[in-house]
């Protein structure tokens, strides 16, 4: 298994440390902890999509054996629960804040761990039922009365931002909780009078869902003597759910430890705070002994925050040979019942131009509140949704203008020259080969060779088509992170920082750093990223924000160790610190063979007895930054698909994918991502769907038998290239690569299945690109009003 | 409350179950065997596979008392000695899991598989093969090219595809 006689450092495709343990069955997931005494939580959701809770019955569910109590919104109230504190609107540096264009406030709706008067989406918690099990817990949950009092509701995206929609907040003035413009209206007005092309789209990027494989759960203990909570579950960053858990309980937060092992999955799904994680530490102290909840698939479909729901109305305006003139339109995200999140919105707002040449735009973006789950960020938040519209909007416009659909993307796509480059929305995007990294991509996918393809696959019945896209991605991401460094003399180092591990392989990752800058096998470098009373500080893992924050604090606590060691080893050695140089982790007298090795000058930091105060211990470090810019990590994908005309089934048959990452520290895992990163995109663009029925707001696609997950057969093996052009806004040059596979895949996808079928006269295809929905677009059928699916 | 025995890994186990215990929450919750996982409520996402009597089942559709007197291999029973088995090092070197949760069933389907299709796995038989098995992280990719090399690296291999049948 061991590795150290090859090298870890970075750019080698090191195997993973974390590895042995998860094929060995010896993880530690949320459910794979129970602690002894524990009881068990289920939770009663709301079965409406919008209800006035008129009271809850509790007799029968108390009398059931093995239940020991049952806690409502009432109950909540009665102890001061304070409502959860999601921060909708939290703009990072490099983003721009969207304000009502009106001037008035933006609505941020009260949202409490259990429905206190109303629910306003089906799952919404209810109550918690607590037993000796969880079928007791379950039976007693069955036995529940609420009443409760049903009201109109509304779940599509479009229907909720009309005037006349169901209200789902009497707090705000309408479901319209944000609305807000970027751009020029008047220069954008100007270059479409003078256009000479205008293509326009109207679009629904759907609701989907994370489906992390790992269901949530969490498990609560309260130590009465210590007044302290310590809570086992996992989520996107162990600091922030420590201090979400404690303002609502009303505590200080250094009373709650947070404590995550391994973590199932995540995708943003998982990167925020959950009702259930503050009622079983609510309960734990309520019960007086440990309670733990564990979330069933089909509640997660109903509880999981879920993802896009972007509703567009764009237009692109071109010149009479293919330059972009300006573009304009609406974007309204649905934000669900509670605003939990803007971020999507606003991200993608912020590219939509993409990286392409547009002088100029205007745009209107609205959240809307409605009957439905609340949404966050989905891997990649925001991005794919417009980076879908707009490779959307420049096929239409090559059809429409008779452009060459490589050729059209050449003529505006940013030059290095032109590069850093401000869009029309006030990104500031860094530096890249935009040109040679598109280029690449179409080289590897011989899209010079497709047409010969194309007639194979009409000898066989079958329509072939590729499609293109480009695009860019934005990290940001909490820009606050703290590394510290602890070498022990036994040969150790240990690494302790709140980045997150949730599959990304930061063990492995993380130590490849150790090794480039500090000379010591990955092997022997031990991650500590998941208990709170160790990390203090930190921002956990989403927004592509991991390795590129990670590796600025254990670059600068790495200087520090060495800086500290060389001063040590001068004293060992009785010379100059100046003549002493760092190699391969040994302390060299520049010119002599006098050395002295890093952990030897680690355990003579403990038992040197004249040292200063600062190297006197443990040879250590501690690195905080706030990091306020942010880095665009680009690329091309082309994918190529066979269409059955008589059945409308559509293949996967090529799928080619150049990223730029600035600077890869773990090819293998780089390609691990992209390749998870591009099935959670064709599965979004093909198979995907959260289904909410219009007239109940009743979530059709609740299980794992009706919410369509991409599976082995639906792809073939990607080719994956990766492109290093070291980021001018990062000190290493480093740009993200998680969510690379995922933000141009939507729009590639539709657009290779368009070209497939465009023969008929298809000019665009709704996702998910289900076999009926090709069928019908290839036969000229629009759906009958009762299944089209509203936005 | 009946008792069931069976044996485990290759050790004898009974306990006390009700009629409804299912035989993943029996490895799960009785014999704390956690490596076993429940990723869905349909049986859909394949992460309970175990062996029952050398063949793949998804441990979340057979009821506990139903394997009284069988021989179960779970992912705990897959490496001896600390060496891990071919397949468990094809996932490793090919970088078959990332969050790790789907992958003990993708080990156990896995060997199942090899076990019914042989040692020379196509491309096109261990996607069609892998129709019970569910993963988020991967996009399949590594997984489609472990199963591959699992399977060949067992060809010859002394290792069993169940240590314990």
């Amino acid at each position: 298994m061991s590795d150290s006689a090859i090298s870890t450092r970075i750019g080698e495709p090191v195997r993973r440390k974390e590895d042995l343990h998860f094929l060995t069955g010896k993880g530690v997931f949320s459910d794979d902890v129970s602690l002894p005494r524990q009881a068990y939580a289920v939770i009663a959701r709301s079965p409406h999509a919008h209800a006035r809770i008129r009271g809850i019955k509790t007799a029968a569910t108390l009398a059931v054996p093995g239940v020991v109590m049952v806690l409502s919104g009432d109950d909540l109230r009665a102890d001061g629960l304070k409502p959860i504190a999601h921060m909708p609107t939290s703009t990072h540096h490099a983003e721009t804040a969207l304000v009502n264009s009106d001037g008035s406030e933006i609505f941020t709706a009260p949202r409490y761990a259990l429905a206190i008067d109303k629910v306003r989406n089906v799952g919404e918690a209810v109550a918690m039922i607590i037993a000796d099990s969880v079928a007791a817990a379950k039976d007693g949950a069955e036995a529940l009365e609420v009443d409760y009092e049903i009201l109109p509701s509304v779940t599509a995206t479009v229907a909720a931002a009309e005037p006349d929609a169901p209200r789902v907040w009497d707090e705000a003035r309408s479901n319209v909780c944000m609305d807000a413009q970027v751009g020029d209206p008047e220069a954008t007005e100007t270059a479409f009078a003078s256009a000479a092309h205008v293509v326009k789209l109207e679009t629904w990027a759907q609701r989907v869902t994370g489906v992390t494989m790992e269901p949530r759960a969490a498990v609560c203990e309260f130590d009465a003597a210590t007044q302290r909570y310590t809570l086992y579950t996992a989520s996107g960053g162990a600091v922030r759910l420590k201090e979400d858990v404690a303002h609502v309980l009303g505590i200080a937060s250094k009373a709650v430890r947070v404590v995550m092992e391994d973590m199932g999955g995540n995708f943003g799904t998982r990167g925020e705070v959950y009702p259930e994680f503050i009622l079983v530490a609510w309960a734990a102290r309520r019960a007086g002994r440990p309670v733990k909840w564990t979330c069933e698939r089909s509640e997660a479909f109903v509880s999981d925050y879920q993802g896009r729901d972007l509703a567009v109305t764009a237009e692109l305006a071109l010149d009479a040979q293919g330059n972009f003139l300006a573009m304009r339109g609406s974007n309204i995200g649905n934000a669900g019942s509670h605003t939990v999140s803007f971020a999507p919105l606003k991200k993608g707002l912020g590219i939509m131009s993409s990286i392409y040449r547009v002088p100029a735009a205007h745009f209107r973006a609205r959240s809307v509140v409605s009957n439905t789950m609340s949404t966050r960020p989905y891997r990649s938040a925001g991005r794919p949704e417009v980076i879908y519209v707009m490779e959307r909007l420049i096929d239409l416009a090559a059809r429409k203008g008779n452009f060459d659909r490589a050729e059209i993307r050449r003529r505006n796509l940013l030059s290095e020259a032109e590069l850093p480059y401000t869009n029309q929305f006030h990104m500031t995007y860094d530096n890249g080969a935009y040109h040679k990294v598109m280029e690449e991509a179409l080289t590897l996918a011989n899209w010079q060779g497709f047409e010969r393809r194309r007639i194979d696959a009409r000898k066989r019945g079958k329509r072939r088509g590729i499609g293109v896209a480009n695009y860019v991605d934005t990290s940001t991401g909490a820009p606050r992170e703290r590394a510290e460094i602890i070498v022990h003399p036994e040969g150790k180092i240990d690494v302790v920082i709140g980045v997150t591990e949730n599959g990304q392989g930061h063990e492995t990752s993380f130590a490849q750093l150790i090794t480039e800058w500090l000379g010591v096998p990955a092997d022997d470098v031990r991650l500590i990223d998941g208990d709170t009373d160790i990390v203090k500080v930190g921002g956990g893992a989403h927004g592509g924000r991991g390795m590129r924050m990670a590796s600025l604090v254990i670059w600068n606590a790495s200087k520090q160790i060495i800086e500290k060691g060389t001063r040590i080893a001068a004293r060992m050695l009785e010379c100059d610190p100046s003549s002493i140089r760092f190699d391969s982790a040994r302390f060299i007298v520049e010119g002599t063979q006098r050395t002295v090795g890093l952990f030897e000058v680690a355990a003579a930091a403990g038992q040197l007895k004249d040292l200063p105060d600062d190297l006197h211990g443990s040879l250590s470090a501690c690195s905080e930054e706030i990091h306020h810019v942010a880095s665009f990590p680009y690329g091309t994908h082309v994918c190529e698909v066979e269409v059955d005309p008589e059945l409308g089934i559509v293949d996967i048959v090529g799928y080619t994918a150049v990223d730029d990452v600035g600077r890869a520290i773990n090819p293998l895992l780089i390609h691990g991502q992209v390749h998870g990163g591009i099935a959670q995109g064709a599965g979004q663009a093909l198979l995907e769907q959260c289904h909410y029925e219009s007239e109940t707001g009743q979530l059709l696609s609740g299980s794992l038998m009706d919410y369509a997950l991409p599976r082995a057969d639906n792809f073939p093996f990607f080719k994956t290239g990766i492109s290093e052009v070291p980021s001018t806004t990062h000190p290493l040059g480093i740009r993200p690569a998680g969510e690379s596979g995922t933000t141009p895949a939507l729009g590639v996808v539709v657009n290779a299945v368009v070209d497939a079928v465009a023969e008929f006269g298809v000019r665009h295809i709704e996702m998910p690109m289900t076999p009926e929905r090709v069928w019908r677009a290839i036969n000229g059928k629009q759906p009958p009003s009762s299944v089209s699916t509203s936005r | 409350m009946p008792v069931v025995s069976m044996t485990v890994n290759g050790n004898s186990v009974s306990g006390e179950v009700e009629g409804r215990t299912l035989l993943v929450q029996f490895l799960r919750e009785h014999l704390r065997l956690t490596g076993t996982h429940v990723g869905c409520d349909t049986s859909q996402c394949g992460c309970c596979t175990v062996h029952i009597d050398g063949k793949g089942m998804k441990s979340c559709s057979v009821l506990a008392l139903a394997c009284n007197g069988s021989s179960i291999t779970t992912i705990e029973g897959v490496a001896v000695d600390g060496k891990l088995h071919p397949m468990q090092q094809a996932f490793h070197e090919h970088h078959g899991l990332q969050c790790g949760f789907c992958t003990p069933g993708m080990i156990m389907s896995a060997l199942d598989m090899v076990r019914r299709k042989g040692n020379d796995l196509d491309e096109h038989t261990v996607r069609e093969q892998l129709e019970g098995n569910l993963c988020r992280c991967t996009g399949y990719h590594n997984i489609v090219k472990a199963i591959q090399a699992g399977a060949a690296a067992m060809k010859g291999d002394a290792t069993p595809a169940t240590q314990h049948d």
